[in-house]
């Protein structure tokens, strides 16, 4: 059990669902005669996906600081029509366009956090009340047609990384990437053990460690080979590159720096953060406005994808990355959920959506799956902790568990855990 | 420590070997997309996809049977997909289809201008791409183009509003309201051109009033072609322009708004003005033989899906597709040869005869 | 020890050999519990001994079968399988947390769940002749319709046991029940348990206030580490609180507090002339005028009832985090400062730890690491990042120069007992080094051991030539441990005494009187 924590980072509902996805992807390979695991597959599903992904990030960021944001997906949709616009019509060049369009989010993200933050409105209000307004502006602005957009700025939705250097038929930047991030894990395994040696914290057994960097890093390779032997033409797509930067950077800024922190420490205990120096309004504020920056992003990257922006871009994506945190793990009453959580939990439903297309199955039939599962990973996590935090697959697990002596203080934990469910 | 190290090591060159190993890499024996003859000849009993937009209509729900067991029938597996989930939804049911390896892609758009890097995807893989109903937009990766004239549907429409008033009331002026279909869906604009290409010339003359001025194109859309936000918007109409003048006609679009504007007019207590209507759905054919809607256009799904199957056996044999029209649907890139059903407008006078051949409305309009 | 004239009067409730397992943790191990009909039996044990899963067991809130041994009421086996059932036997028990709705009315409350009704519809006139009736017999003079919520804890509790009398309650079980009670509250409600007894009503309290159950108590039964250890009487056995205390603990305690001779500087810390206003209700003050100084090394005990207006003048103080500050100038080493925010309190060097450790002290989320650099994360990071290896290192340290108890530092704070929960915030403040440090009510819910330890880190802190403020609601503790002690009524400080001038007398008389300033 311990060993198990440790070797995914201490969550074992975060195992549950890499174990979930990893089971998803087997039973789709096996039953779709190994299309699911083919480079073009995967890249759609990177492709297809990118943009909730970058959502849930956002999202279980609002979510942990105890809100919520129904507007993203019309924040989205006003975002991506608006540069399709200023593309179109002043004839700017696409970074240009990309810049504006940040900026535009961080001025939306700006407007919602001012409610929420300072005049404190419950974020379910005043997203709501975004999400018609942005809807509606959409529309406007795009006067409900479809704008299309240049293929330069098609590159950030659907390009990919280029062939450069001698032909070894393989895509080489994405080998190089590959490599790279297989020789940063290693790095980290071997610094953080380093660390914990020298502060004298416990160090996992070293059949760990190596397990994991296996497993690991044959994820990485096995991934890397998948990108780089695509179509030509094809490899490591952009969107997936931008997203890998955005879980690299938001994993960082909410495990590691003074702002994630207080993120998490302002959901789980305002007063308490509050009465510790930290600054809720402002904390509150970054959190909204960054989610509709994020949004904003999310929706250039799908106008590039579709070379146009339409009326309808952006319906129904709160829910998706709503639904991608709380598989992910995240807490409905906020304190609780890590990004790359929310990252398993989307491609969790991303998998089971594109598998179940693979298979043919109709889209009624895979939005109720898709409800289900939803309902069942919370449902399971619930129960687990009703159950003394012991998860199904911990049980399976129970031997490799160390004796774990029950010290006198964990008599009132358990209760207490007990006497909140009860 | 040191272990970690050399096994981290281990791993990574045993990788890598593995890598290499498989050596060849990608395999560049596939063919090169971006033939615009598009699509060569390939064995019977492959999978055609078919993309097709929400279930808001009837027609798509028949045209998913049609498809299902025409494609059977000849020889291939059929792989039909509803993308009730929007734009997004169907862009990802295209590139599953590309995965699967469908020879042809049959696409019936929700929103034929977001399509094209998935159309182009298509192309890559060697698949032949044929727009169903509604025209693929801004992109140079579809190949043909089958459909109802949707300029001649409209023409239909505007005159079918013009004899029903006429039958009515001898002379004019009439009172009418234009409902238009989804601006996102590119034939919406050439069911409205062609209406108004007969209405028109009788707005200018005074024979004809719209008297809430909502004339354009743009101020009479039905977003996403939904009946609740037709019917809204005849609420409002109603009870703004036409508390004291009588509404002679609505020129509809379709069937599902044709009956949302009749169920307005009926909540508000008004008689029912000519209707027109579009697709043959069945609700509203027993409406029509109800004297209730006026008028619906039979586009007889059977023939169109039977059509696309045509194509699709062409394709299969390498023969190049029947078309009837590679003049006037260009697309922004490119014209894309197209090959046009005609419609036929069904009224009362007609309405027992023009569904002699159809499984289901058969039977309802026999006497 | 146990009394040997058990079979003299008949016995209401006999629990055997009760034993209750979570997943990994024995709750109960082989308890037993004899209650005689007619008596208040007082359940005595340390925090997390097992006193409140025993009445979960008894209550019906753990149902029969997720438990082993016997439950005998009124001599027949109960096999509860919810709280329903236990109170349908006439077996209420009354939580720690009151269970009223703060929106509903008095009498809402008191009928919610067992409505009066006529023909399917709820008969108000009768539910109001009878909730004035109960109201009577607890003496609460209210009207019925007040809503729960603008009446104070002290009578919510009261609105509790009407509401449990109305259920034609015979055996009442109370959980802790004048911890957020002020003194005259307090004695109200023990006052009304010894009238309820005097009705034949069988009472079970769960307390830490050991006076208070000598005071009123016919037997007490002692836990330990989740067994039964001994059930004293306490005419017969002639019990004070010593003897109580030794049976929980498992030893004598020589002294509740650490010798401590303490090393007093020069003035430090000063306020002057603080009035801040009620945050809802204008024109009300909650600090009228108040001025008062700590020196270096001294620790200064603030004593006031419930409400008086302590834990409220110390946060307005600390970074204007509550009221709506008013007027008046606050010192350190001589310099005046302005605190406008908490973050400005803590780097002018304040610190405050507060009485409610759960919802304003804690995040429950986290784990003791976090909790402990959470006020001065500043320290331990570098360009924003956090070093998560100083950060393991920091608390490791407090860990062990405070001796928490736990296995690791990166347990979750939830998990630890009070005493231990307690260690961890101020091991959190601690680190933020302050000059200042203002401790609200800092032993609350703490058990015996602990208490001593805790008064031995706050001593030490004071060694350390910091200034200590202690707001306690218990005049022993502020006495044993203060070198000076302000004493606090209604929001105005009505006097000061030295350690050795001080007692209870004389400050209860300050605390109860708006004498003017000593």
């Amino acid at each position: 059990m311990n060993a198990l924590k440790k070797l995914f980072g201490g969550n074992t509902r975060q195992f549950g669902m890499i174990f979930a996805l990893v089971a998803l992807i087997v039973f789709f390979e096996i039953f779709t005669e190994g299309r699911t695991l083919t480079p073009g597959n995967v890249i759609n599903l990177f492709n297809g996906n990118s943009y909730i992904l970058i959502l849930a990030i956002g999202m279980v960021l609002v979510i942990i600081a105890g809100h919520i944001d129904l507007s993203v997906g019309s924040v989205a949709a006003f975002v991506g029509v608006c540069v399709a616009i200023f593309i179109r019509d002043w004839g700017i060049p696409w970074y240009l366009g990309v810049l504006l369009g940040l900026l535009l989010g961080v001025a939306i993200g700006a407007w919602q956090g001012f409610w929420v933050a300072y005049v404190g409105i419950p974020a379910f209000i005043v997203t709501l009340s975004g999400m018609l307004i942005f809807r509606g502006a959409n529309q406007f602005v795009g006067k409900s047609n479809t704008i299309p957009v240049p293929g330069d700025f098609q590159f950030i939705g659907s390009g990919y990384l280029p062939e450069v250097g001698p032909k070894t038929g393989y895509n080489n930047l994405t080998l190089v990437l590959g490599l790279l991030a297989v020789a940063y894990v290693i790095y980290s395994e071997v610094r953080s053990r380093r660390n914990a040696k020298e502060l004298g914290a416990e160090v996992p057994e070293a059949w760990i460690s190596i397990l994991k960097l296996v497993l690991v890093c044959g994820a990485i390779l096995y991934a890397t080979y998948l990108f780089a032997t695509g179509r030509p033409g094809t490899s490591f797509p952009i969107p997936g590159l931008i997203l890998a930067v955005l879980i690299l950077i938001y994993g960082f800024i909410s495990s590691k720096t003074v702002i994630g922190r207080h993120i998490y420490a302002v959901g789980g205990n305002r007063h308490a953060a509050e009465l510790s120096g930290v600054q809720s309004k402002k904390v509150n504020f970054l959190v909204m406005m960054n989610m509709s920056l994020l949004a904003g992003l999310a929706g250039m990257i799908f106008v590039g994808r579709s070379t146009a922006s339409g009326p309808f871009d952006g319906v129904g994506w709160e829910l998706d990355a709503i639904a991608a945190v709380f598989i992910g793990g995240a807490a409905v009453t906020g304190g609780v959920g890590t990004v790359i959580g929310s990252i398993i939990g989307g491609l969790v439903m991303a998998v089971l959506n594109n598998g179940l297309q693979l298979l043919g199955v109709g889209a009624d039939l895979t939005q109720i799956i898709k409800g289900l599962v939803l309902l069942i990973a919370v449902a399971f996590d619930v129960y687990n902790k009703s159950q003394g935090k012991r998860s199904v697959v911990g049980m399976l697990m129970k031997n490799f568990s160390r004796s774990n002596e029950i010290k006198a203080d964990e008599t009132t934990s358990t209760k207490e855990v007990i006497s909140k469910g009860a | 420590m040191r272990m970690i190290r050399t096994a981290g090591k281990a791993a990574a060159i045993a990788a890598i070997a593995a890598l290499a190993l498989t050596a060849c890499g990608r395999s560049d024996t596939g063919t090169t997309g971006g033939s615009s003859s598009g699509g060569e000849a390939f064995p019977k009993g492959s999978s055609i996809g078919v993309a097709l937009p929400q279930k808001t209509s009837e027609n798509w729900v028949l045209a998913e049977q049609l498809f299902n067991d025409g494609l059977t029938k000849a020889g291939y597996k059929p792989d039909v997909q509803f993308a009730n989930g929007g734009v997004s939804d169907q862009q990802n049911q295209i590139s599953a289809m590309i995965t699967k390896g469908d020879k042809v892609i049959i696409v019936g758009a929700i929103d034929g201008a977001q399509l094209g890097t998935q159309l182009k995807q298509a192309k890559d893989a060697g698949a032949t791409v044929i727009a169903y109903d509604r025209l693929l937009l801004n992109t140079p990766d579809v190949d043909y183009y089958v459909a109802y004239d949707n300029f001649k549907v409209g023409e239909l429409q505007g005159q079918a509003l013009l004899d029903g008033m006429k039958g009515k009331k001898a002379s004019g002026p009439y009172n009418i309201e234009l409902f238009a279909g989804s601006p996102d869906d590119a034939n919406a604009k050439v069911f409205f051109d062609g209406a108004m290409s007969v209405l028109q010339p009788k707005i200018d003359d005074g024979t004809l009033k719209v008297l809430s001025g909502q004339k354009t194109f743009d101020a009479v859309v039905t977003q996403g072609w939904k009946p609740e936000n037709a019917q809204k918007r005849m609420d409002t109409l109603l009870a703004g322009t036409y508390g004291s003048a009588t509404l002679d006609g609505v020129l509809s679009p379709n069937d599902t708004l044709a009956r949302a504007i009749i169920t307005s007019v009926k909540s508000a207590g008004k008689p029912i003005p000519v209707v027109t209507g579009q697709d043959s759905e069945v609700e509203s054919v027993k409406s029509i033989m109800a004297g209730e809607q006026y008028s619906t256009i039979n586009k007889d799904t059977n023939a169109l899906v039977e059509h696309a199957i045509t194509m699709v056996n062409d394709i299969q044999a390498g023969k190049k597709p029947e078309v009837n029209d590679d003049k006037s649907y260009n697309n922004k890139v490119k014209v894309v040869p197209a090959y046009l059903l005609k419609p036929v407008i069904v009224t009362k006078d007609n309405v027992h005869t023009a569904y002699v051949n159809d499984p289901v409305l058969g039977p309802i309009t026999k006497q | 020890m146990t009394s040997l004239n058990t079979h003299s009067e008949p016995l209401i409730l006999e629990m055997r050999s009760i034993t209750k397992e979570f997943p990994g943790v024995k709750a109960l191990a082989d308890v037993s519990l004899r209650v005689k009909a007619g008596e208040i039996h007082a359940i005595c044990g340390e925090n997390g001994a097992g006193k409140s899963t025993l009445m979960k067991v008894l209550s019906g809130v753990y149902p029969y079968g997720t438990y082993t041994g016997d439950i005998v009421y009124q001599n027949e086996v109960q096999e509860f399988k919810d709280i329903r059932a236990s109170e349908h036997a006439g077996i209420v028990i009354i939580h720690q947390e009151l269970a009223l709705i703060p929106e509903l009315s008095i009498m809402e409350n008191i009928f919610l769940g067992n409505e009066p009704t006529k023909r399917g519809v709820i008969d108000w006139n009768e539910a109001r002749l009878r909730s004035t009736e109960l109201l009577a017999r607890v003496g609460l003079r209210e009207d019925p319709d007040t809503p729960v919520k603008e009446i104070g804890v002290g009578k919510q509790q009261l609105v509790e046991i009407a509401k449990a009398l109305n259920k034609s309650v015979k055996l009442l079980i109370l959980d802790e029940p004048t911890a957020a009670l002020n003194e005259s509250d307090s004695q109200h409600l023990l006052d009304l348990m010894l009238g309820l007894k005097g009705r034949g009503i069988t009472s079970i309290i769960i307390s830490h206030k050991l006076n208070e159950i000598e005071q009123i108590a016919d037997e007490i039964t002692i836990i330990r580490d989740g067994k039964s250890i001994e059930t004293l009487n306490v005419k017969a056995d002639g019990v004070d609180e010593d003897r109580i205390i030794k049976g929980m603990v498992g030893r004598t305690l020589e002294s509740r507090f650490p010798d401590h001779e303490p090393k007093i500087g020069e003035v430090l810390f000063e306020v002057k002339n603080w009035n801040v206003g009620h945050p809802q209700i204008q024109d009300r003050l909650v600090c009228k005028n108040s001025s008062f100084f700590v020196r270096r090394g001294e620790i200064v005990g603030f004593a006031g009832l419930m409400g008086a207006g302590r834990t409220e003048l110390a946060r307005s103080v600390f970074g204007r985090s509550y009221g709506r500050f008013i007027s008046g100038h606050v010192y350190k080493e001589g310099k005046e400062l302005q605190l406008r925010s908490v973050k400005q309190a803590i780097d002018a060097g304040l610190g405050y730890v507060t009485e409610d450790r759960k919802s304003l002290g804690l995040n429950l989320l986290d784990d003791i690491k976090a909790t402990t650099v959470s006020a001065n994360l500043r320290k331990i990071s570098k360009h924003f990042v956090v070093d998560a290896n100083k950060e393991y290192a920091v608390a490791e340290e407090y860990r062990k120069s405070l001796r928490t108890k736990t296995p690791s530092v990166e347990e979750g704070v939830a998990k630890l007992s009070g005493g231990n929960q307690q260690k961890v915030v101020l091991a959190k403040w601690m680190f933020t080094d302050p000059d200042v440090l203002i401790l609200d009510e800092p032993t609350r819910g703490i058990d015996v051991g602990a208490k001593y330890e805790i008064y031995g880190i706050i001593q030490r802190l004071a060694n350390q030539g910091k200034a200590v403020i202690v707001i306690s609601s218990e005049l022993p503790e502020l006495l044993g441990l203060s070198d000076r002690i302000y004493t606090i009524f209604e929001g105005a400080i009505t006097g000061v005494l030295d350690k050795d001038q001080a007692s209870q007398e004389s400050l209860m008389k300050l605390m109860t009187s708006a004498r003017k300033t000593a």
